[in-house]
């Protein structure tokens, strides 16, 4: 099968995201932040009590969405 | 206390995919992983009806019982998570699960499957609510915003519900009293159980959630 | 590796599939049938898809570039529109750093409501485009080889004006988009009359022209008379050749919506048991090619019950007498014996219809594309007059345009045969565009080969490349075309490939300006003289669309255009700059750069396009309703309370007069129960005010508070004076009429005053300025007054065609036409015996079109991996092919054929096959990947329908034949 020959980015000289690779939000970027945070998972992870707690609220937002499936 | 829950209404389902590819564009998905699918029965007959199906964060979930880990855990709202840091792809939650939810990136001659994955109700995983590490495994924490899974929201029918189990339980009646019949949502008792508000034109039906 | 674990998958859907089966009501006994996804599933093709895309990451999650929302960086919302079908629903991005990383749902739309199908959830990929044309690039002995902007624009201005100077303009055929945002088509059908020709078109030539004409000739205007979401007042809903589950998922809410509260019975006629069947309440399958006398069948069973609307046709109908003589002809017996429906179904059909008022038909190209196209909608345009169902709510012909702004760009002229608006190719059109745009009417005749050039239409894109190849003597202009320049729009789109192959190599210069490469660059054919222009799409920009209501959204800019994209604004800007008439064409639009501001070419169509009340909509007027979408009401589309309240969402057209009229838009086109300044309306006076003696306007039938109680012609400066209210117009109105009509002021029209008082005036007095007449059940300048059931050209009853015969051969277009010397001989041969299937062709809801942007899409290619004809289990067993096995399908002509698999379903009827038609990339079994630029190939390819479909055109429109042709299925 044909095999995924996208030109890079670096060798077309495409810097379209240049701006959020300045910023390490790239795929460079995020990648090193991820790293930085696997290396202090800790930090990162939440307790158990915090794992399990309620998120859910009743927002406009969701009262929108329960609004529009009455219709 | 609310109770998350899906409710997909197989009267308006018509298989668009909204749902699959609104999950796959929430969570940068990558081919192959299906967190959701839209199945249809006798497809090109009459009596076809589609559901769309994920993860319905059961009541009692199976996935956690036969874990060898123990890496899933419940939240208040009773939606289901899992840790990939703890998961060692073993499969066995494939096995038990009634509705085909988990998922592996990878199939290897020697079993190993990767980090099991499957649909977190938009609610990340174990690590901080929306933060990149949790973001980079589990993908967004839509709940933690205030807001439901893209899917049900972007549902072009509004087929797929997600939310509230009793506010959907009401919507749903609403609908099957309109329409003078009611045929159950499939999948509902399975994962919420027989007597969950269940009427002639409630959800949870008598035999139509399997059992 | 793969394959196991799609296996896998397989299984456990299966077991799914079969604990839910066994427990769903109604279905016990039926066991379970193949899904057409699992099926492709279970292909294979999932692995080669994924292989295609490379390993799959170790780690559930990889970041991709571009990826949803990343915390602790500021979000910035922009509204625009989805890019894929008509429905037009609200897209809520989400922009970081200048990049889309999130898509929320616009609750907020009147129309969408938040929802989106998967086409729409997906449309934040278009602008990670990975896939995407990345710079302008040029064919090179075979070989695509990068280019800058500048080299691309000089070489191609230089390459078209020395084929204008040998050949003359309408050497150069201009194909543009339903993709294009008004503004964009109007330029580019301006930039075709700079330019000097005719020869520009645009898809609706091959989805609606033949609605557009059928409708148009009927009542007035073609377009879709009511809305999405007043089906919610229907309390009968007629679905006839169209599958809006899957071309149109967000008008399903709106149907489903109106069957639910009104419990209304929901009926789908259709070759096939689609999606949208799935949820009828009655299903009629019928011979392909049938519409016409399955039509007269309900309608015969209503004339028989006297279930008429007498009153409405004695006021506001022309000729249906005529029709009722035709109409007898279609007793059941009859239409059963064609068409293959018992006269009982149709007789339900017709007391569900008739007895469930408002009643609404709703069509799409299974009614269009169709060698009767123009008839088959003008028949059912007469079914709905004789139920006393248009105008209004709840009724009407809601016509299911295509693409996101097919309508636009139909409104304002990408068609061979008129100006922007409608305003034809006569004299007098040109004069009205020349003042428009303020220049010289004999120096744009100059352009032109000759004035009877200028006032001829011309070759329509269904048969470009016959314009090519036939023989100079066959062309009815001074040379074959040499150049073709297309913006957006597949190369798969048209019946006849291999004669389109043909004609692509014979072009000197092919220039693509696209997001994708589109089919036309995949071909081996040509090996030079091709250009591809990175075109952006319409999230890289900002500008209006009209969705299939009529009401016109604005779009704006979600992201800089990517890699080294364009807008259509900006290229457009730069052919007429290379050409030398930038500064004539641009004389009244601001132009930033190279690129002329949206806001201003909208401002020129707000000025010129005064017959389809595409004046009032002004780009402030259109922001603010996108800015106060929640105001509106979501059934009636009113603004209910805001600075906007009693205005339409989206000011659907008409919108008369001047922006600061404030006139509100017309949600329901001719609808009598309100005022004109509320939106009502009659039907327009288009054809004059008397025919043979019997008069042609409405006859006691008036919108709310006209003072005119009665029928009246259209609005001049004759009538006014009759009417003594010329008093009414102001000193500046005077001095523009006079100034246009000179000394002939009496001519001057509603659609040529530039300065809105006729419009204005009448308004003022209730009426319509389009004058108020009876809607045509006759429509005596058509090939076929009274419509008419015509055998196919490609009959799979050959027995039926000397009763039933195709139209005469003809002439038209600057082409001939075959019709009935092909049809007989096609009957007279042993075709039929050796293609004895019935070809028909449709969508699939995950893909659009020609498929090239969706098939790139990753989120979408995954659903649908591979291109597939259905066929009814007996005729599969039968011929030995098996479910998910490779068939040929041969086609009539050509040598014809293309490499598929089969999906044996009951979906499909016996006899007849059904394909998609949104693949290519696969030509005859071979695959064409080698031959896409680099990067830029689909992910998904596979074989065109069109690869095997045959000739066969309406006569009013030159639409194609998609629907109805023969073939042969055998196991490959």
């Amino acid at each position: 099968m044909h095999r995924d020959d996208t030109p890079k980015a670096g060798k077309t000289g495409l810097e379209r995201r240049s701006l959020l690779k300045g910023l390490g939000l790239g795929a460079a970027g995020a990648a090193a932040a991820a790293a930085t945070l696997r290396a202090a998972p800790a930090e990162a992870m939440e307790s158990r009590q915090e794992q399990v707690k309620s998120r859910y609220r009743e927002t406009e937002h969701v009262k929108r969405f329960y609004a529009l499936n009455r219709l | 206390m609310a109770r998350m829950k899906f409710l997909c209404d197989a009267e308006r389902c018509i298989e668009c995919n909204a749902c699959v590819t609104a999950c796959k564009n929430e969570h940068d998905i990558p081919w192959g992983i299906n967190r959701r699918r839209v199945i249809t029965l006798k497809d090109g007959v009459p009596g076809e009806r589609s559901i769309s199906m994920a993860c319905m964060h059961c009541n009692d979930p199976p996935c956690a019982a036969v874990c060898p880990v123990d890496c899933f855990y419940q939240t208040a709202d009773g939606v289901v998570l899992h840790s990939k840091d703890l998961c060692i792809g073993c499969g066995y939650c494939f096995y038990a699960c009634p509705f085909g939810a988990p998922q592996y990136p990878q199939a290897t001659n020697f079993g190993g499957r990767g980090k099991m994955d499957k649909c977190t109700f938009c609610t990340g995983g174990p690590e901080a609510d929306n933060t990149m590490e949790e973001y980079q495994k589990y993908g967004t924490n839509r709940l933690a915003e205030g807001k439901l899974p893209l899917c049900a929201e972007m549902c072009s029918t509004r087929a797929l519900m997600a939310g509230d189990g009793d506010v959907l339980a009401d919507i749903y009646k609403e609908r099957t009293v309109r329409r003078g019949y009611g045929s159950g949502a499939w999948g509902w008792s399975t994962a919420y159980g027989q007597n969950d508000r269940g009427d002639a034109f409630g959800p949870g039906r008598e035999g139509t959630g399997g059992s | 590796m793969l394959v196991k674990r799609n296996a896998g998958t397989a299984a456990t859907r299966a077991s799914l599939a079969r604990r839910l089966n066994g427990l769903s009501a109604g279905t016990a006994g039926l066991g379970e049938t193949v899904d057409r996804r699992g099926f492709l599933k279970t292909s294979g093709l999932a692995a080669g898809g994924m292989a295609a895309l490379g390993a799959l990451p170790a780690a559930m999650i990889q970041k991709a570039e571009a990826g949803p929302t990343l915390p602790n960086v500021e979000i910035v919302t922009r509204k625009n529109v989805c890019t894929h079908c008509s429905v037009g629903c609200t897209v809520i991005a989400e922009v970081q750093n200048g990049v889309w990383t999130g898509q929320e749902p616009g609750w907020e739309s009147p129309i969408s409501q938040g929802a989106h199908c998967a086409k729409g959830a997906s449309v934040r990929e278009l602008t990670k485009g990975e896939r995407r044309v990345k710079y302008p690039m040029k064919l090179v002995d075979g070989q695509w080889q990068r280019i800058s902007w500048d080299q691309a624009i000089e070489e191609i201005g230089t390459k078209l004006l020395e084929i204008r100077e040998q050949s003359g303009p309408d050497a150069t055929f201009w194909l543009g988009s339903a993709k294009f945002s008004n503004e964009g088509a109007y330029l580019f059908r301006k930039l075709a009359a700079f330019w000097g020709t005719n020869n520009v078109d645009h898809q609706a030539r091959i989805c609606h022209s033949t609605t557009v004409a059928g409708v148009a000739n009927t009542w007035g205007y073609g377009a879709m008379t009511n809305s999405y979401n007043d089906i919610q007042n229907s309390k009968a809903l007629l679905i006839i050749g169209g599958n809006p589950a899957e071309a149109h998922p967000v008008s399903l809410p709106h149907m489903l919506r109106g069957k639910e509260h009104n419990r209304a019975p929901f009926i789908v006629i259709d070759p096939r048991f689609t999606r949208t069947a799935a949820h009828a309440t009655d299903y009629v399958r019928i011979r392909p090619g049938t519409d016409i006398p399955v039509t007269w069948g309900i309608l015969w069973h209503i004339f028989e019950n006297g279930w008429e609307d007498k009153e409405y046709i004695r006021q506001r109908v022309y000729g249906m007498d005529e029709i009722r003589a035709e109409v007898k002809k279609w007793d059941p017996a009859t239409v059963e014996r064609v068409s293959g429906v018992p006269g009982e179904q149709l007789h339900r059909v017709a007391e569900a219809l008739a007895k469930n008022r408002p009643s609404t038909v709703i069509w799409c190209m299974g009614i269009t594309q169709k060698t009767t196209g123009t008839a088959n909608v003008r028949a059912l345009s007469i079914l709905q007059l004789a139920l006393g169902n248009i105008g209004v709510a709840g009724g009407g012909a809601n016509i299911y345009r295509g693409h996101c702004n097919v309508q636009g760009a139909t409104d304002f002229g990408l068609d061979v045969s008129t100006l922007p608006s409608y305003y034809g190719l006569a004299e007098g059109a040109w004069k009205h565009f020349c003042r428009v745009w303020d220049v010289d009417y004999d120096w744009m005749k100059a352009r032109f080969g000759s004035k009877e050039l200028m006032e001829a239409k011309g070759i329509p894109t269904t048969r470009w490349f016959d314009g090519v190849t036939y023989e100079p003597e066959e062309i009815q202009q001074p040379s074959p075309l040499k150049a073709m320049v297309v913006f957006g729009h597949g190369g798969n789109t048209v019946t006849r490939m291999p004669e389109m192959l043909k004609g692509l190599e014979q072009l000197s210069l092919l220039v693509i300006a696209d997001p994708h490469p589109t089919t036309f660059a995949a071909f081996k054919e040509r090996r030079n003289g091709t250009y591809i222009l990175p075109a952006c799409t319409q999230f890289e920009t900002d500008g209006s669309r009209t969705c299939s209501n009529r009401s016109m959204q604005w779009g704006e800019k979600v992201v800089e255009p990517i890699f080294e994209s364009k807008d259509d604004y900006t290229i457009i800007y730069l052919l007429a700059r290379k050409f030398g008439f930038a500064d004539e064409m641009f004389k009244h639009i601001t132009v930033e750069e190279t690129r002329p501001v949206p806001e201003d070419i909208l401002r020129e169509i707000n000025r010129g396009c005064l017959s389809t009340g595409y004046t009032g909509q002004s780009p402030e007027r259109l922001k603010m309703h996108m800015k106060h979408q929640a105001d509106f009401d979501k059934i009636t589309m009113q603004a209910t309370s805001g600075p906007l309240k009693g205005e339409y969402y989206g000011l659907p057209w008409p919108c008369w007069g001047h922006p600061e009229l404030r006139h509100p838009g017309c949600a329901v086109l001719y609808d009598t129960s309100k005022h004109v300044m509320e939106g009502g309306g009659v039907f327009r006076a288009r054809f004059g005010v008397e025919r043979n003696g019997v008069s042609l306007l409405a006859d006691g039938s008036y919108s709310k508070g006209s003072e005119i109680e009665d029928g009246y012609p259209e609005f001049t400066m004759a009538m006014l004076r009759k009417l003594g209210w010329d008093k009414d117009l102001t000193a500046e109105e005077m001095r523009v009429i006079q100034a246009i009509g000179g000394d002939k002021t009496d001519e001057v029209s509603w659609q040529t005053d530039l300065s809105m008082g006729i419009i204005r005036v009448a308004l003022k007095h209730g009426c319509s300025p389009h004058g108020n007449a009876k809607a045509r059940a006759v429509a005596w300048n058509l090939p076929d007054p009274v419509p008419l059931h015509r055998e196919p050209i490609y009959s799979p009853r050959p027995e039926l065609v000397k009763e039933y015969p195709a139209i005469e051969d003809r002439r038209d277009f600057r082409l001939p036409q075959l019709a009935r010397s092909l049809q007989f001989k096609i009957a007279d041969s042993d075709i039929r015996q050796r293609f004895p299937f019935i070809l028909t062709s449709g969508r699939l809801v995950e893909y659009e079109g020609g498929g090239e942007e969706t098939r790139s899409n990753p989120w979408l290619a995954e659903l649908q991996q591979s291109m597939f004809v259905e066929i009814n289990p007996k005729d599969a067993e039968r011929l030995g092919i098996r479910d998910g096995g490779m068939v040929w399908v041969y086609g009539p002509e050509d040598s014809a054929k293309a490499r598929m698999r089969a999906l044996v379903t009951e979906r499909i009827g016996a006899g007849t096959v059904f394909m998609p038609f949104h693949f290519s990339g696969y030509w005859q079994g071979n695959s064409l990947r080698e031959n896409y630029p680099p990067g830029t190939d689909p992910i998904v390819l596979g074989e065109p329908a069109n690869g095997v479909t045959t000739y066969g055109y309406d006569p009013m429109t030159f639409m194609q034949e998609t629907k109805v042709t023969l073939c042969r299925v055998e196991p490959a």
